[in-house]
């Protein structure tokens, strides 16, 4: 599939829009506006922004405890979620998720997830409900390194190939479980590795790159809605803050983030390859970033003017009615 | 043994035998398990020719960590060589590849064991200079290195670094194919050079032929899987020829002679093919898009604009490889793995 204009544009502007939501988060977070805990999700905007391009309204994800890239690339509103996350009315939970909780079933996004590996039999169950009532929809979870070493992930794997559910796992391998490197946790360093113990594609992508994520995620897609089962990605990708906000991350060495920032950025590459193939003008991008900070500050300035849940809503939104 | 004698490489891709030919062609996975027992068979045959210093490529893929601990757990009458690994920055990316192997040449190796696919091998002989290589296929599409069992490949580094077998009898010349852009040469293939209408480098591999325009090869096989089938099997050429080929290519709808051709495991495309010609040794062949992607052994490498000049050159002055079946020959008319006792 060959990128337009308009895609690349709209590429962009998610991946900037996930960047500075992060960005300012960090900010806000250290301020101490923001309740409970976030885990940020900059340097890994490719995946997330890749990944989603090719999903549509039948389609669902679910997501992790670093949800907010999954939850801007699926299309929630950017308001909704800073309110969710500052934890008032407004929010997308109307303030009673929080950060690891966000979740907007219109746009199919099943949920960010406090357990980790909680989102692949979701996943699953999303996807076998698209099959049986033949949506043409596909079901992707984004997993984390440490996900993918939970039960709950191998069974998934499992699952979706023996019933060949339109199901893609993708594992955002950023190299650290929390605070253990995924060379200490993981039996089997590459995760692609496992696929073909469940009879699947495992593919391994370069989590920096966009365009490598679309090209293969594209693939992917077109596989599961043509009928022929789940595929295994991995991403390898870094994150640039620490497990959560206020983490040490006196496991990481020095320099690693800062040399990845320099090198290695998706955001950074993006624009240099858009703009050198003469796809995109710098003037353009420029434009995309001054709309994409004007709309965080105005989303930031609603979710601290908007009010926090209160006594009267202490029982609501405890069941669901079907 | 002499403790001056020259060590042995040993550059092991992480990352090679996973891409995305898993997903739109049927390749097989190459888990780095694998690639660790492989380096273990290496180190029994070497140690058996008398290797006794290797120096190793780092990584963070897993191979070193399980190296470390297959070594440390080594039988007590295994009696491997000694392994220390390279000390170098590790980017997890292709310059490692690069990197390692410069590394190794200044360090003095005797040969460069090469674990990977072609794409690997191209990086290791961009780097090596005069430095044998012994390449072993772990990768996807494996034109260049052979699949051999890493003991043989093993026994036959381990002689020709001890000196036991004739280098230069044991040894091939290689051809390559050098990219210039702008009149700046900027990277080589050792096997195959595609130029593409793809707009990005994207997840490298290329599973459409029909954006295929140009393909240039240095030999071609007609058994060979890969790009460079569709030059073995329309006009075979030998590794040993001073020649090499182009081959013009068409979308096979626009063609009046078309091609079915093993581009990838599992993947026959049909090709249209416009037009095949000899390429000689360092004429410049001019590249006919405007704009697109130049593949090298396979994978999309240089992304390249309107405004930039693009040329291709064939060269006879490549890597050496070691040929495996000769090394084994000599070792078998020499008896140099027999001993005789009293």
């Amino acid at each position: 599939m060959q990128l337009s204009r308009a895609d690349l544009l709209k590429a962009y502007r998610t991946m900037k829009m996930i960047r500075e939501f992060e960005e300012r988060l960090h900010i806000e977070f250290a301020a101490g506006e923001v309740p409970g805990f976030v885990h940020l999700y900059a340097g890994e905007e490719a995946v997330a922004t890749g990944v989603c391009m090719h999903l549509d309204d039948r389609d669902k994800i679910t997501s992790t405890h670093r949800g907010h890239g999954h939850c801007l690339a699926k299309g929630c509103d950017v308001d909704g979620m800073m309110a969710e996350i500052f934890g008032k009315t407004n929010g997308l939970c109307a303030g009673k998720g929080g950060s690891m909780h966000i979740a907007d079933l219109s746009k199919g996004m099943l949920g960010a997830n406090g357990i980790v590996g909680g989102g692949p039999p979701l996943a699953c169950g999303a996807a076998l409900a698209a099959k049986k009532l033949g949506t043409g929809g596909v079901a992707v979870s984004f997993v984390g390194d440490g996900g993918a070493n939970q039960g709950t992930t191998l069974e998934s794997l499992n699952l979706a190939a023996i019933w060949s559910l339109p199901c893609i796992f993708v594992i955002e391998n950023n190299g650290y479980a929390e605070s253990t490197s995924c060379k200490y946790a993981g039996a089997c360093h590459d995760f692609a590795d496992r696929a073909s113990g469940f009879n699947m594609p495992g593919v391994t992508v370069d989590g920096h790159d966009f365009f490598a994520v679309h090209e293969v995620t594209g693939e992917a897609v077109r596989r599961a809605r043509m009928g022929n089962g789940p595929t295994l990605i991995e991403c390898k990708v870094n994150r640039y803050y620490g497990h959560f906000e206020g983490d040490a991350q006196t496991y990481r060495a020095r320099d690693e983030v800062k040399t990845i920032r320099e090198t290695r950025d998706c955001i950074a590459n993006f624009e240099k390859k858009a703009t050198s193939s003469g796809m995109l003008a710098a003037s353009e991008l420029q434009e995309t970033s001054r709309e994409v900070l004007a709309q965080i500050d105005d989303a930031v300035a609603k979710a601290k003017a908007a009010a926090r849940p209160g006594a009267a809503d202490l029982l609501t939104h405890v069941y669901v009615s079907y | 043994m002499a403790q001056h004698q020259a060590p042995v490489g040993i550059v092991a891709n992480p990352a090679s035998g996973r891409d995305v030919r898993r997903l739109v062609a049927r390749a097989s996975a190459f888990p780095v398990s694998e690639k660790c027992h492989m380096i273990t068979r290496l180190l029994a045959a070497l140690a058996a020719t008398g290797v006794t210093r290797v120096l190793a490529m780092p990584d963070r893929g897993g191979i070193t960590e399980r190296l470390r601990r297959a070594i440390a757990t080594q039988g007590p009458h295994d009696g491997w060589p000694q392994v220390e690994f390279v000390e170098m920055p590790i980017e997890d990316g292709p310059a490692d590849t690069l990197r390692a192997v410069e590394l190794m040449v200044a360090a003095g190796v005797a040969a460069i064991v090469v674990l990977g696919g072609d794409g690997t091998h191209r990086l290791a002989a961009s780097a090596c200079g005069e430095t044998p290589i012994m390449a072993l296929s772990t990768g996807t599409n494996n034109v260049f290195p052979e699949i051999r069992e890493a003991t043989i490949a093993g026994i036959a580094t381990g002689l020709v670094a001890t000196g036991r077998v004739d280098a230069t009898r044991a040894s091939r010349r290689n051809k390559v194919l050098r990219v210039e852009v702008d009149g700046q040469q900027t990277d080589l293939a050792v096997v195959d050079a595609a130029i593409s209408n793809h707009r990005w480098i994207g997840s490298k591999a290329l599973w459409h032929p029909e954006l295929l325009s140009q393909l240039f090869v240095t030999f071609a096989e007609s058994d060979a899987l890969g790009l460079s089938s569709i030059a073995g099997l329309l006009c075979p050429v030998s590794r040993r020829a001073a020649h090499g080929l182009r081959i013009d290519l068409l979308p096979p709808e626009r063609a009046a002679v078309t091609l079915k051709a093993p581009i990838a495991p599992g993947l026959m495309a049909s090709v249209g093919i416009a037009g095949v010609c000899e390429i000689r040794p360092s004429e410049p062949q001019s590249i006919h898009s405007g704009s697109g992607v130049i593949a090298l052994d396979g994978e999309r490498e240089i992304e390249f604009r309107p405004q930039q000049r693009v040329a291709i050159r064939l060269g006879l002055d490549g890597p050496l490889t070691i040929d495996t079946g000769e090394v084994m020959t000599q070792a078998a008319r020499d008896g140099l793995l027999v001993s005789r006792h009293a």
